[in-house]
């Protein structure tokens, strides 16, 4: 069954993962189980593959969407027994810009990797950010913007959340077309990708450092 | 130059009965999805327009009010340069060639490193292209990064007008910076009757989100730019398995209805507003999502939207010579001489990008203009085709050479190698390799940087006379072109 399911993942067959995952589930299979022997290796391999130049992004996005319908049902199971997603973000586009593919990619992806996001959609203000941060307490923030004159709203938000003292509660990630590593450093954001798989991966080192 | 004696419409990758299913499907998608709108303004001027507007921001469109648009569009749109080039005449299978982007990043002429543009770089490249024959018009290039933004789109367009007599097309932020930019030219110009009658600058308007949303800001531009009479292309840029279906001809289909929308749009802001449809489309890489502007796929979506253009009548903006390759190499050369002689064959009208491109849309090189040049001259001299007359057939002439000999110095070849029938290109090499080796082994990139360098040392022409010079420092203050 386990098996089963990680194939599906690997297959993008939402479908077949989200009832092979109810009726391991049934079987009375630990969701811990489900997650680390199935899901968790799955997108593993989906990522490897896409670095290796086998996978494309939208055959990467479907086995993600896949993992997302286990996790629809193993995230009640995993809370209940005291078991957290790897992490909570905050995404949106910055202010003025209604581009959201990138923005959408890059939720999909970490979602897929089993982070919790919230994404608060496009053209979202300094005063939006801050308040998604207040309130939901995230480890990461997440900004993209495709226009070099949107992206200058991005130190903007920065500039909020220290005058809001929240600067020191959260990361600051940072993507776009027009958008580098040595602008998040001038900045001052605390990571730069190029891409979405390179955004997982980005994440996974911020929450564990 | 005359440019507009090049016609192309040699290629015609779409038949007739793909065109009318293309065209069909893309009424019914504007019929059954229609576009999202989400302002208020916009939604009651499709209103206006006949066009069905629910209140959750949805617009449909009734086929004649389609065809009511389509009606009222000028077919052809004159687009003028100064100091005596003629106008570019936009419209029917007539093709000309320019640059194009807002290239954020530049290679510098002297180590080849890619730096932040300036205006300075602006204003260097614009005195390049004047001096480049087969680049027909400037679109402003860069986005020069020592300007503020409040000021970029003024300083911009004053940069460009200032450095070359081409005709200048560039894009405004908001209402009031396009309100400037006119007031700017209209001081060029002369008056605002006379730029009306002879635009010597038109816009750019990235005003639909594919798929088949209303960029509402860029519409108040849009709006600004369409009262004043200015030309105006309704740009938009859908990406094949992104922002657009996966397959060439879903992409055409949705790239034709986000445009026959924008027409009817323009016409109700303004009755006959002249407009350009502007497709600018390319497939996405699948390994980055990005933008694969080398691609053949997106040269062939270009070709196939200049035919769908020429079946409605209305002149076409669109794009060839982009590449994926971050410096002028090999890919760079195979990309644009695919994507820019199958464009120009396909007969699009105002062909932008083709001049410096490199990254998709996110570089620009000097020496690429240059490289360029010889890739638009080869193209155009592909659109004169052969031509075939009794003068060029020659037969007298072979009956005097007769068998054996040679034309080496028959007056029929002297009279002919300096014409149309011949295009030398600048950066080819076409020596033996003695010669070659002789000259320092050195590649087209090389000798292209060498006629780079030796154009932007000419003396500049003075494109703005004096007394304008000081109605526009009246009206404007230079400083703020210096951040």
């Amino acid at each position: 069954m386990i098996d089963a399911i990680k194939e599906a993942v690997l297959q993008g067959d939402r479908d077949k993962v989200v009832e092979l995952t109810a009726a391991a589930l049934e079987q009375g299979t630990e969701p811990k189980e489900i997650l680390d022997q199935a899901l968790t290796p799955a997108m593993d391999i989906v990522g490897e593959e896409y670095e290796r130049g086998d996978r494309y992004v939208p055959e990467m996005l479907i086995s993600a969407e896949a993992m997302k319908g286990a996790m629809a049902q193993l995230k009640p199971l995993l809370a209940a027994v005291g078991i957290e997603p790897l992490g909570r973000i905050v995404i949106g586009t910055v202010e003025g810009d209604l581009h959201d593919i990138g923005k959408d990619l890059v939720a999909m992806m970490l979602e897929g990797a089993g982070f919790e996001v919230t994404d608060l959609g496009v053209e979202v203000t300094a005063e939006g950010f801050v308040q998604a941060v207040r309130e939901q307490q995230p480890g990461i923030l997440a900004m993209s913007a495709l226009l070099t004159t949107t992206m200058t709203n991005m130190p903007v938000v920065i500039d909020a959340l220290k005058e809001a003292e929240l600067r020191g509660k959260v990361r600051v990630i940072i993507g776009g077309a027009p958008v580098t590593q040595a602008y998040a450093d001038q900045i001052g954001a605390d990571g730069y990708a190029p891409d979405a798989a390179s955004a997982v991966k980005l994440t996974k080192q911020l929450v564990s450092a | 130059m005359g440019s507009s004696s090049f016609l192309g419409g040699k290629v015609q990758l779409l038949s007739d009965d793909d065109i009318r299913t293309i065209d069909r499907t893309s009424r019914s998608i504007l019929a059954k999805t229609g576009i999202g709108v989400a302002s208020e303004p916009f939604l009651e001027i499709f209103a206006s327009a006949g066009a069905d507007v629910q209140r959750n921001g949805r617009v449909r469109f009734p086929g004649r009010v389609i065809d009511d648009a389509i009606e009222r569009t000028p077919k052809r749109v004159l687009l003028h340069g100064r100091g005596g080039t003629p106008p570019l005449d936009l419209g029917g299978k007539r093709v000309h060639l320019g640059t194009g982007g807002a290239a954020i990043r530049i290679l510098d002429l002297k180590d080849g490193r890619a730096r932040d543009p300036r205006l300075a770089d602006l204003a260097d490249i614009a005195w390049l292209v004047e001096n480049l024959d087969n680049i027909h018009f400037f679109l402003r290039p860069v986005v020069a990064r020592d300007v503020s933004p409040n000021s970029l789109d003024v300083c911009t367009f004053h940069t460009c007008l200032a450095n070359t007599s081409k005709h200048v097309m560039g894009s405004a932020a908001s209402p009031e910076t396009a309100k400037d930019v006119i007031d700017l030219a209209t001081l060029v110009a002369g008056g605002r009757e006379s730029l009306s009658e002879n635009p010597i600058i038109s816009f750019i308007t990235s005003w639909m989100i594919s798929p088949l949303t209303l960029d509402t800001e860029t519409c108040k531009v849009l709006m600004t730019v369409a009262e004043a009479g200015i030309p105006v292309a309704l740009s938009s840029a859908p990406v094949a398995g992104s922002t657009a279906p996966a397959t060439l001809s879903g992409l055409l289909a949705q790239a034709h209805a986000e445009q026959l929308s924008g027409i009817v749009l323009a016409q109700a802001i303004r009755r006959g507003a002249p407009i350009l449809y502007g497709t600018v489309p390319a497939v996405a890489d699948f390994h980055t999502m990005g933008y694969a502007g080398g691609a053949i796929e997106s040269a062939l979506l270009n070709a196939a939207c200049a035919q769908l253009a020429h079946s409605i009548g209305v002149p076409i903006y669109s794009d060839a010579g982009l590449t994926d390759s971050k410096l002028p190499d090999i890919q760079a050369g195979y990309e644009k001489g695919m994507n820019i002689l199958l464009l120009a064959l396909a007969g699009g009208n105002y062909i932008h990008h083709s001049g410096g491109m490199l990254e998709s849309m996110l570089t620009v090189a000097y020496e690429q203009y240059v490289i360029d040049n010889d890739i638009n001259g080869m193209a155009l001299r592909a659109l004169r085709g052969i031509t075939v007359s009794p003068e060029t057939l020659a037969e007298e002439v072979i009956a005097s050479v007769g068998p054996g000999g040679n034309y080496l110095t028959q007056q029929h070849t002297l009279s002919h190698i300096r014409t149309d029938e011949y295009f030398v290109p600048a950066t080819a090499d076409r020596q033996g390799r003695v010669a070659w080796e002789m000259a320092g082994s050195i590649d087209a990139r090389e000798r292209a940087r060498g006629i780079a360098r030796e154009i932007l040392q000419r003396p500049r022409g003075e494109f703005i006379p004096s007394d304008v010079k000081r109605q526009i420092r009246n009206r404007f203050d230079p400083a703020d072109c210096k951040a």
